[in-house]
This record gives C-alpha cells, structure tokens and sequence, in this order.
C-alpha cells in the first residue's frame, strides 16, 4: 500500500511551452513586481516622515520635550503607514496577489501587526509626554487631560484600545483558543480603529493643517486605502455574485467528513484556469451567510452552453465550526462568490518542471492545478498523502488526470513516525527516502505544496535541502 | 527579502527623507525669519512701556515704539535683538517662544501660537501663553468705570483704585 | 474697542455700603438729561434693594459674624441637615463647582468647616443684578470688592462696554490690564454681548479663604476671569489661584472664559481676550 504508484507516461493533453523560457520571464516579471512593491510600502513609510520634515518637524527636536514630542509625532506617523499598508496588504489587491501572493501579503501583514502596534502606542506614551513637559504636567494628567478637553482626542484612544485588541486577538497562540468566527468578527474591529484615529489626525496639534503637504499626502492615501477596500472587498464581490448566479446544485460525501459541494451558474468560463488559486465561498442561508469559506475549485468548471452556464465544484472537510455545517447545506442555496486569489497557480512558475504536494484536504487544490498548469509529459510529479487511501481525497480522479497528462504519481499512505519530523510516512521515512527520491528533477522544478502548516513545514525543509530556491516554493496554507 | 529590493528600499527612503529634510530646513529658516521680525516689533513697545489707549488693539503700530526703541537702541550692546527660541509642540500645535534682549538683558519672552491660521486647533487655541505686561490689553485708571481685584477687604477698599473711582461718582 | 473715547468720558453715578466684610459699589449712568432728584431717588432704592439682599446673605453665611448660621454650623450647633434651604442649596452647587474643578475649588476649611465664603459673594452679586434687572435698570455697575458684574453700557444708550481694569498685585494702585464688560460687539440688533462678569481673586490679600491643594503655596499670586455670570467668574479664579496650571488650563478648554493670570514672580499669563 505505501510503495509509490507510478503511472504510464502518456501523450501529453497540452502543449508544454518550449524549454520553460515564458515561466523565467514571467517569473521575472513578478519579482520585479514584488521588488518594487517592497520599495514603494518602504518609501511610503519615508515620505510620511519626510512630508512632516518638509513641513518643518526637525525644528522639534531643539528642546527635550519638542524631542519627545517630535518622536512621537514620527512614531504615529510611521505606525498609521504600517496600518494603512496592513488594511492594502489585505485588501486583496490583484497587483499584490499577482506579485507576492495572498499567503505572502498575508504574512507581511502579520508581520506588520506587532511593529504598528509598538508604533502607535509609543506614539501615545512620547506625545504624553511631550506635550506633558511643554504644559508642565505629568504624563497621565496630560493624557487625562487630552482624553476630556481635546475633541476628537477621545476617539483617538477608544482607536487605540481597538488597535490593541486587534493585535493581541490576532497573535497566534490566543488565537487558538478562540474560534474563527470571533476572530474574524474582531477583525472587523480594525476598520473601526482605523476611522476612529482619523480626526485626531486632523484636528489636533495643527500637524495637518490647511496648506501643509502631509494634509494632502494623508487625505490622498486614505482616500486610496479606502477606495481600494471598498472596491475589492466590497464592490467586486458582489459584481461577481451577480454576474454568476451560484447555486448549489448537490452535496456529495467525497470521503470521511469531506464533501464535494457543486454549484451551477452562469459565466463560469470566467473562472476557469483557476488552478489551486482559492475562492471566499458564503452561502446564503441563515446562520451561513456571513461567514467566509476559502476554497479552491476542485474541479476545472463544466462549461453547459456558449454563455458559459454550467458547473463547478469545491471539496472540502470539517474544519471550523462554520465548515461542518456545509455538509448540510441545501440544494438551490445561493452563494456568493469573490476571486480568485492567491498565487498558487501556473502565474507563480518559474521552471520548467513541476512537483505537486497535498495532504489530506489540501489535495483538491493540487488536483485543480494539476489539471490547468502546463508542462511536458514526464516533467511533473505528483505527490498525495492521506493517513489511509480513504484520505486521498479526489484520488481516483487525480490517477486519471496523471494518466492523460503524462505525470508521475505517489501515494504516500500510512501514519508519520513518532519524534521524527518528516512529512512522509514511516516507513519511506525509514528507508531514507527524501523528496527528491520521487521528483529527481525537483532542484528544476516548482514545488507546490498544500497541506496542514507543520507537515507542509517539513515538506518544505526537505526541497530547501535538496537545493530548491525560495522562489521555487510555493505553499498555501492550508488552515484559515 | 531579496538584496535588489532591501537596497532599493533603502536608497529610496533614505533619498526622500533627505529631501523631506532638506525642504524642511528652508521652512525652519522661513519661520524663524518671520519670528524675528515681529519681535522687532514687539521690542519696540516694551520700550515705550504702557501707552494710554485702552482700546488700542494694535501694540505693533510703529510710532508708539520708536521713541522707545531709539533710546535703548543707542546705549544697547550689539548682543541686542530678537531671537525665535524653541519650537515646542503643544496640543494647541506648535508655539514657539521668542526672546528680546536689549541692553544685554532679556527684557521680553514671548510665546507665539504658530498655528492660528490652520486646522482645528485654533478652535481650542483659547489657552493661557505668558504674555509680557505690554501685550495684555492695557489701562489707566482714568479709562476704566470698575476695577476689579482679589478680594479687598472694607480697610484696604479706602485706599483702593474702586475707592477713587467710587469717590469720584458719588 | 474705541467707542468710550469717540463719545467721550462717560458720566456715571456711584453709591457704595459695606457688607461681607468690604464694600460694594453700584455704579450707573447719567443719561443726555440731567442728573435728577427723580434719578438719584432710583439709585438710592436700587442700591437699598441690593443691600438688603446682601445683608440677608451676610447674616446667614458669614463666618465673621458669630450669629450666622455658617458660624453656628462651624461651632457644631447646627448639623447641615438642619441647615435652611437656601444654605443646603449654597453648598450644593458649591460641591457641583468642586467636583467641576476637581477639587480645586471646595466649600469646605481644611478642618472639615462647611466655608461658602467663596461663593457667596458672587451667589450675593448675581441674586442682586436679578433683583436690579428685575427693576428694569438697563444699564448698570455691580463691584463687590472687585467683583464685577455689569449690565448695558456705561453711556446710556450706547454700545459701548464697560472697561473693567485688573488691579496690578505689585503696586495696587495701578492697572494691569483692563477688559471690556458688557455693551454689544454685534450687528444692528440683537448683536452679541461680551462676558458681563470679571472676577479677580488673590493669594496675597485674605488668603484665608482660598485653600490650595496640599496646602502648598499657590503658583499665582492673582487671577482674573471674564465670564457670561459671575459665578463662574468667581469660583474659577479662586479654583486657579488653588489649582495652579492645571486649573487654569482645565478652565480655558473647559469654559467660554478669558483669564489672566499673574505669576508670584510677576509673570503673566492670558488667553487671548486679554492680549492687545
């Protein structure tokens, strides 16, 4: 049962690209992307400071609590930047999905989290005293006294407060203990801290007064910010729900706790070609609707007519709370629909070759792949590992797709050894066995890999060994 | 983060801070310019001390300076002048204290509020800032129908301005 | 700013009493007619009207009359439950205006003795510019030892503002500032009316009655507030002069005041209604 199935090399069903050179430059296009995406969040993060130097802020720092004063000001400065750059990061923005990814600028956007937060509450404590010196009063009278008298200076710590409790629900090992649902529902929180710091901002200390740059430049990046939420987030999603009319045509079990759900509407040729790239499903019926489901199509949609009316399927496991109700979710339910996004799709090649990793249900999306990304017979090997055959989700369908396709398939069944961090079973494990023992050409190729985060972990640290560049790998996160 | 873009970032943020510096010196210079010549000004009426009119409301005006001003101007050392100090933030936005020496001695600190022509926070500008005694709204006992003290006690009114004033009506 | 020269000195009428333990003037003006008996017959029954309501007061809160009902509550004769309405209501609103000002300002002696002392006063000068309101006198000067409140203009049918000056702590016998009171600032009619009420309270002259918080020495040896009633007027200068720099500016964010202050080394500081 464990030893590697391997399949026929059959005639290719697609036309591999000569030698890999359209993926080289497109890979280089993206890092160009990216590269110039980093400079202009950095340079951003300068030009705040720099407007408010422009508009004379050194002149602060003549006096020890101008100086406190002045740090401060550029401590909130920086810090509403990274925030700002944080609400972009996860806007869902095609220019950053298509450079980066949506796991990437998610995790910038993690990273982010904990700088911005120092920021704004170092901000608070050198502005209070700051201000507190210039008044002669002691930090915390001056807090209390901008809390009662200033305007708008009480919303400014209702924001704060909100900041930090976004922060802290959001670091990791808290978050464990909450479900999603409440995580996300705090989340939402962050719009709110955000608009609450804004008339503070404007009002207070006269830092953006009428006829200063930093008026501008703040009024201008807001605004964008704003728009960009609204559009991708709001706006595009709901043209899309529109335009393609989901409803849920069947729910069938596809093995143990996992169903395929299938849905049929119109237009669906729009999101073909997909690949592992991951839709936000919401099915609206009650107690559904308003939470998000990040899934990938398991299937190329089925196209009925030439207007594009036809199928599509997503496959999926009990995960949250929100997820194991899927299961019974009813025929003819509306759903919403918004993406594709994420980078784990033929946009992110580089190479020639191609390795495809899943376990459990972060299989479907590799089977998606699979089926759209181009390559050579013989150039692409496929990977699937489940606790049993039962937990080789779609992998009748996947076998068939390798057959036609022309690529190489493992399954990789059976419990992982104990004290033994690998991602294969025990005993290929034991028999030494590593990545590149069933993709040789793996230091060539691209390395997909969807799957829970420590054993993708593992996966991962095995095609660095093996010689394989950062830009080679490409992980989806396969928990929320 | 790869190298290119770690120093391209770098470069470009140092490049526009530096910029934001340079732009932001020549404003500092602007200011402190301005906030010399009003001070000049307000030299001038420290020299003339106190001058009569209630109701004048603009101590800047010229004339009632110079005598005052010529004067101390012949016996002041070189060290004489205006000079704009500190720019310290405050809530109100900046104020910035501005310091006269004539005679080789301060003779006028003043505070000036810099930002009375922007944003909102002229709406809470109604703080107190030290004032030198010729910039409060002056008087003479002969321009004023009441006078008002700490409290004065029936001994001390006797000998009060209000006593003057009162005697004067009755 | 200017009308009082471009009219010319006005010509007022002034009759004084003592009560409270200083002496309150009631100052008005002559009309273009001349000064009648009719006319100083008016001012004569306004300032008796004023004084009796004065001496009311001063019998019932004064603590330097050992008759009074402060006095008998100091001694412990007298708990405030059984105090009149008119004391219970007194110490009331002083408490309000204590925790208003954060306890800068407090009906209450450092040994626990109920002191309106602080607040009568300008309880007195509002009560009696109802009560000369209340007559129909349009136009008219309250000083209670350097409480002021006024009413109208100082020339009878003007705009102009009564010029209040501000006693100089170094020398008394000459002006710091001066602060217009009163008369109209606006349009044809109905224009807006300046703060009608200056309050100047001290650390150098009866300190008694001012208590500072921890019993420290106050950073302000004088503080003068403009303000639309002289209550306010008056217990936020007495809450300054306690309160010190943080008073002062909870005072300027907190109410629609002017107020100038004078340092004990003789600095000054204003907001802006009493710059030049």
């Amino acid at each position: 049962m464990n030893t590697p199935t391997q399949t026929a090399l059959q005639p290719a069903a697609r036309r591999a690209p000569a030698a890999g050179s359209p993926f080289k430059g497109q890979y280089r296009k993206r890092l160009f992307k990216a590269d110039l995406l980093t400079v202009i969040a950095w340079a951003s993060v300068a030009g705040a400071v720099a407007l408010w130097l422009a508009d004379g802020g050194v002149a602060g720092f003549s006096s020890v609590a101008g100086a406190f004063t002045a740090m401060g000001i550029v401590a909130g400065l920086a810090g509403m930047d990274l925030v700002l750059l944080m609400l972009l990061l996860a806007a869902r923005l095609p220019v950053i999905d298509g450079a980066v990814g949506h796991d990437r600028a998610l995790e910038f956007h993690r990273k982010l989290g904990k700088p911005s937060l120092y920021l704004l509450l170092a901000h608070g404590v050198l502005i209070a005293i700051g201000y507190g010196l210039a008044e002669g009063l002691d930090p915390i009278s001056e807090s209390v006294a901008l809390w009662v008298k200033v305007p708008d200076m009480w919303l400014a710590f209702v924001s704060m407060a909100l900041f930090i409790a976004v922060v802290v629900t959001s670091l990791v090992a808290v978050r464990r203990r909450f479900p999603y649902e409440f995580w996300y529902a705090v989340h939402l929180l962050t719009y709110a801290a955000v608009l609450t710091s804004l008339p503070h901002q404007f009002s207070v200390g006269g830092l953006f007064a009428e006829g200063t740059w930093q008026r501008w430049y703040w009024l201008a990046v807001c605004i964008a910010t704003g728009t960009a939420l609204l559009h991708y987030r709001v706006l595009e999603p709901i043209v899309a729900t529109v335009r393609h009319q989901l409803r849920v045509s069947r729910v069938v079990a596809a093995g143990h706790g996992v169903v395929s759900i299938e849905m049929t509407g119109r237009h669906l040729d729009e999101l073909a070609g997909s690949g592992g790239r991951f839709f936000i499903w919401r099915f609206l019926a009650p107690g559904q609707w308003w939470h998000p489901h990040p899934f990938s199509l398991s299937a190329e949609p089925l196209q009925f007519d030439a207007d594009g009316g036809g199928r599509l399927r997503i496959t999926v496991r009990n995960l949250g709370k929100g997820s194991a109700s899927l299961a019974r979710l009813k025929p003819g339910t509306r759903v919403a629909v918004e993406g594709p996004y994420g980078l784990f799709s033929t946009a992110a090649r580089s190479r020639k070759h191609v390795v495809m990793i899943g376990a459990g249900i972060g299989i479907t999306p590799i089977r998606a792949l699979l089926e759209s990304t181009p390559f050579a017979p013989g150039d692409a090997t496929v990977i699937l590992r489940g606790h049993s055959r039962s937990g080789l989700y779609l992998g009748d369908e996947i076998l068939e797709l390798c057959q036609r396709r022309g690529a190489t398939l493992f399954h990789l069944t059976g419990r992982r050894p104990r004290g033994v961090q690998t991602w294969q079973p025990e005993t290929e494990a034991r028999s030494g066995y590593r990545l590149a023992s069933y993709a040789p050409n793996l230091a060539d190729a691209d390395v997909y890999v969807c799957g829970p985060a420590d054993w993708a972990r593992n996966v991962l640290d095995d095609a660095r060994r093996a010689g394989v560049r950062e830009e080679q790998l490409h992980y989806e996160r396969f928990d929320w | 983060m790869r190298i290119r873009a770690v120093v391209s970032a770098t470069l470009a943020s140092v490049g526009i801070l530096v910029a934001g510096w340079q732009s932001g010196a020549h404003v500092a210079n602007t200011a402190s310019a301005v906030g010399t010549t009003a001070g000049t000004t307000g030299s001038g009426t420290t020299g003339a001390g106190p001058s009569g009119s209630v109701g004048s409301s603009a101590p800047s005006s010229g004339t009632s300076g110079t005598t005052g001003s010529s004067s101390s101007t012949g016996a002041a050392a070189k060290a004489d002048g205006t000079f704009a100090g500190d720019v310290v933030q405050t809530r109100f936005g900046p104020v910035q204290v501005q310091v006269t020496v004539s005679g080789g001695a301060i003779s006028d600190v003043t505070a000036l509020q810099l930002t009375d022509d922007g944003g909102r926070s002229v709406q809470i500008s109604n703080y107190a800032a030290p004032l030198l005694r010729a910039e409060v709204l002056q008087a003479q006992s002969a321009n004023v129908q009441t006078i008002s003290g700490a409290t004065v006690t029936s001994d001390a009114y006797l000998t009060s301005l209000q006593a003057a004033l009162d005697a004067a009506h009755i | 700013m200017q009308p009082t020269s471009e009219l010319g000195r006005p010509e007022l009428k002034a009759k004084t009493f003592r009560r409270m333990g200083t002496v309150v003037s009631l100052t008005v003006p002559v009309g273009p007619e001349p000064w009648t008996a009719a006319a100083e017959a008016t001012l004569a029954d306004a300032t008796g009207v004023v004084e009796r309501r004065f001496g009311e007061l001063d019998a019932r809160f004064s603590l330097y009359r050992p008759e009074s009902e402060a006095s008998r509550l100091a001694r412990g004769e007298l708990s405030l439950r059984e105090a009149s309405q008119e004391f219970r209501d007194c110490y009331a609103d002083a408490a309000e205006w204590r925790l208003q000002t954060e306890g800068a300002f407090t009906p209450e002696r450092p040994d626990g003795v109920p002191d309106l002392s602080g607040l009568v006063k300008g309880f007195a000068i509002k009560e009696a510019g109802a009560l000369l309101q209340s007559r129909g006198l349009a136009d008219w000067c309250l000083n209670a030892g350097g409480d002021v409140l006024v009413a109208g203009s100082p020339i009878v049918g003007s705009r102009a503002a009564w010029q209040a000056g501000v006693v100089d702590p170094q020398d008394r016998t000459t002006l710091i500032a001066a602060y217009p009171l009163g008369g109209s600032t606006g349009g044809s009619t109905g224009g807006s009316t300046g703060p009608r009420a200056l309050a100047t309270s001290g650390s150098a002259e009866r300190g008694d009655h001012i208590w500072t918080r921890g019993a420290g020495v106050s950073e302000f040896r004088q503080v003068s507030v403009a303000a639309a009633d002289i209550l306010t007027a008056d217990v936020l200068a007495t809450a300054i002069v306690a309160g010190g720099v943080r008073m002062l500016n909870r005072a300027t964010s907190g109410w629609d005041v002017e107020v100038l202050a004078i340092r004990n080394d003789g600095g000054i500081l204003a907001t802006p209604g009493f710059r030049a």
